[in-house]
């Protein structure tokens, strides 16, 4: 085996922008947005609600629906090809053997008329060519390794017998079946309870490890971002605000949306000050109405003259620390 | 150890077989049809006597409780002397037929296109779901009867034609299913592992769909033997001598005053299948439909 670079970009995202036509106008879901993917790396995507997190992964996965969706721009680099040349046949190719994708709902992603064990056979027989025999060996491999109990009778039952925690081991076990480079994970947890969340997260930082693939893995818990993402991108009504290691990001965050995210996580302290839960005045603004110069501008509480007027550009900080604020420029 | 068997243990097709089982006029449907069913498999053995064998001897026998009838014929004979009981056993077997491949042709193409329609929207969907409108605008019957006069009368021919004119019920059902499927998660699960649209559709959606399918497919087997018979009183499918329900009725009609059997028992069999197929219809809609579950 190749010993794994650890800083060979497995995935570029180039000045991505995604839109939607809708009437009135149209959406910019994703404006403008680039990330970078190492290999064996996982990288958080945190954000509010609406903030583009979720269509800048179905842009990576070619699932955006076009129309009212269009991509406006930019490029999607994956293994040195871009996602958003390729055709769809060969895009089929990809989605589900070399990225594939876990979703939110464990309940609903899962189809309820067949057995969970036809779900990741289906996989498996649409990128390789094997017989039932090695089918069948691979799906109760793939149970065994996301730690489901007794494989051999479990691919047996259909999704509605199964616990939300089981169904979404079985939806980790699809996406790995085919050995993918790149995971998806759009908020794989935020269905379950926090036991069962934290199983699932160890699975994956543990699956991770074994198969060397990459992660990019949205949520808009800081907590959870934390425990699995080695860089991490805040993104806020479409933009990317902030970007950096994980450590640097926690420890000394510089966008003030940044800033009050980390503020508004709740403390258990008996500290007067700690008791009040803080956050962010004001609320997210409309994506058809967005705010002249910064777009956080209008919550900002450092907010100065230049913030309502002037866009901020992406700023380098050095040491791939990156951030949008005019504070900085 | 003694295994305890927790009622979500079960696969929720159970359930539902259950529940149509509780519906008492459920039942009743099926078990006309069950009865029907058998009569027309086993045909040849239980009839009495040929259906199309002339017998000028034995012309308009009254049936078994009238003063004259005798129990060689139980239901009497028609005109040309042919058993009345035997021609409607035989008759089952054309009926059924006839439904299933009325149904099969409407079901076949009708799914096909509610399905593409309802998955790829937008102008396709338009163009496919107005064409329905257009077939749907036309009295069905009339449509049917336009349809046998251009292909020529004859049982087949009535087969394609009341297949065709159903082909809008099946679409429209399918479309409204798919659409609502088309939101869930697992639509977009299947793209994300590189499913092509064609297994989208048939192999994820399609079998989500079914339920509803079923109950219309089961109402449209009584609606395909009503139209046929219809079609056949009017000369235009089943010919003579085959043993078919509206065709004996077109032919008892003629002497109705004198021989009313030649008539009734026909348009009673009509009525029982047609009945059975609906009381079915209703029972599974109940069992299977999830917006009428309790």
């Amino acid at each position: 085996m190749t010993p794994m670079g650890n800083t060979r970009p497995l995935l570029i995202i180039r000045n991505l922008k995604t839109y939607f036509r809708v009437r009135g106008g149209v959406l910019r879901a994703v404006d403008d947005v680039s990330l970078g993917i190492c290999s064996g790396e996982t990288l958080g995507l945190v954000g509010e609600s609406g903030c583009g997190k979720s269509v800048s992964a179905a842009s990576v996965m070619g699932l955006i629906p076009i129309p009212p969706g269009f991509i406006a721009g930019g490029e999607i680099l994956f293994e040195g090809e871009d996602l958003l040349k390729v055709p769809e046949s060969r895009m089929r190719r990809i989605r589900g053997k070399k990225i594939s994708m876990i979703f939110q709902e464990p309940m609903t992603s899962l189809n309820p008329v067949f057995t969970v064990g036809e779900q990741v056979a289906e996989v498996i027989r649409l990128h390789e060519k094997l017989t039932r025999r090695q089918v069948r060996e691979r799906v109760i491999q793939a149970f065994r390794r996301v730690g489901i109990p007794a494989p051999e009778s479990r691919i047996h039952d259909y999704p509605h017998q199964m616990s939300g925690g089981m169904r979404q081991r079985v939806m980790i076990a699809m996406a790995l079946a085919c050995h993918p480079r790149l995971m998806i994970a759009d908020e794989p947890t935020t269905a379950l309870d926090v036991t069962i969340q934290a199983q699932i997260l160890e699975l994956m930082n543990r699956l991770k490890a074994e198969t060397g693939a990459s992660i990019l893995f949205i949520t808009h818990d800081l907590g959870v971002i934390a425990e699995m993402a080695q860089t991490v991108a805040v993104m806020y009504a479409g933009k990317v605000m902030e970007a950096a290691d994980a450590d640097t990001l926690f420890s000394a965050p510089r966008h003030p949306y940044t800033v009050g995210l980390m503020n508004s996580i709740p403390g258990v302290g008996t500290d007067k000050k700690q008791r009040r839960l803080r956050t962010i005045p004001g609320v997210v603004p409309s994506l058809f109405n967005l705010p002249q110069g910064c777009l956080f501008s209008e919550r900002c509480t450092e907010r100065r003259a230049d913030c309502a007027r002037l866009e901020p550009r992406m700023i380098d900080l050095g040491g791939g620390h990156t951030v949008r604020c005019l504070k900085y420029a | 150890m003694k295994r305890i068997t927790q009622p979500e243990d079960r696969h929720p097709f159970f359930d539902q077989i259950e529940k149509l089982f509780k519906n008492r006029t459920g039942v009743a449907g099926l078990v006309i049809i069950a009865v029907f069913s058998l009569a027309a498999v086993l045909a040849p053995v239980i009839s009495p006597h040929n259906p199309v064998e002339n017998a000028l001897y034995d012309q308009l026998k009254q049936p078994v409780w009238h003063t004259e009838g005798t129990t060689k014929n139980l239901l009497g004979t028609d005109d040309l002397g042919r058993d009345i009981l035997s021609r409607l056993i035989y008759g089952a077997r054309v009926s059924l037929t006839l439904g299933v491949v009325s149904v099969g042709i409407a079901l076949m193409f009708g799914g096909f296109l509610g399905a593409v329609a309802g998955y790829y929207k937008g102008w396709l969907d338009n163009l496919i779901m107005r064409c329905m409108d257009i077939v749907l605008a036309f009295p069905h019957i009339l449509l049917a009867i336009v349809i046998v006069a251009y292909l020529g009368p004859g049982l087949r021919n009535a087969m394609i034609a009341i297949g065709i004119i159903n082909i809008p019920r099946f679409a429209r059902i399918v479309r409204a299913s798919v659409l609502d499927e088309y939101e869930k998660d697992y639509v977009t699960a299947a793209r994300a592992v590189g499913s092509s649209d064609r297994r989208i559709i048939f192999n994820a959606i399609f079998p989500n769909c079914l339920a509803p399918i079923i109950v219309q497919a089961s109402l449209g087997f009584g609606a395909a033997i009503l139209d046929a018979a219809g079609l056949s009183f009017l000369g235009l499918g089943a010919q003579p001598p085959t043993p078919e329900w509206g065709a004996m009725i077109a032919q008892g009609r003629a002497m109705i005053l004198r021989a009313w059997w030649v008539m009734t028992f026909p348009g009673i069999a009509i009525l029982l299948a047609v009945l059975g197929f609906n009381l079915l219809g209703d029972g599974l809609r109940d069992a299977l439909d999830p917006r009428l579950r309790d």
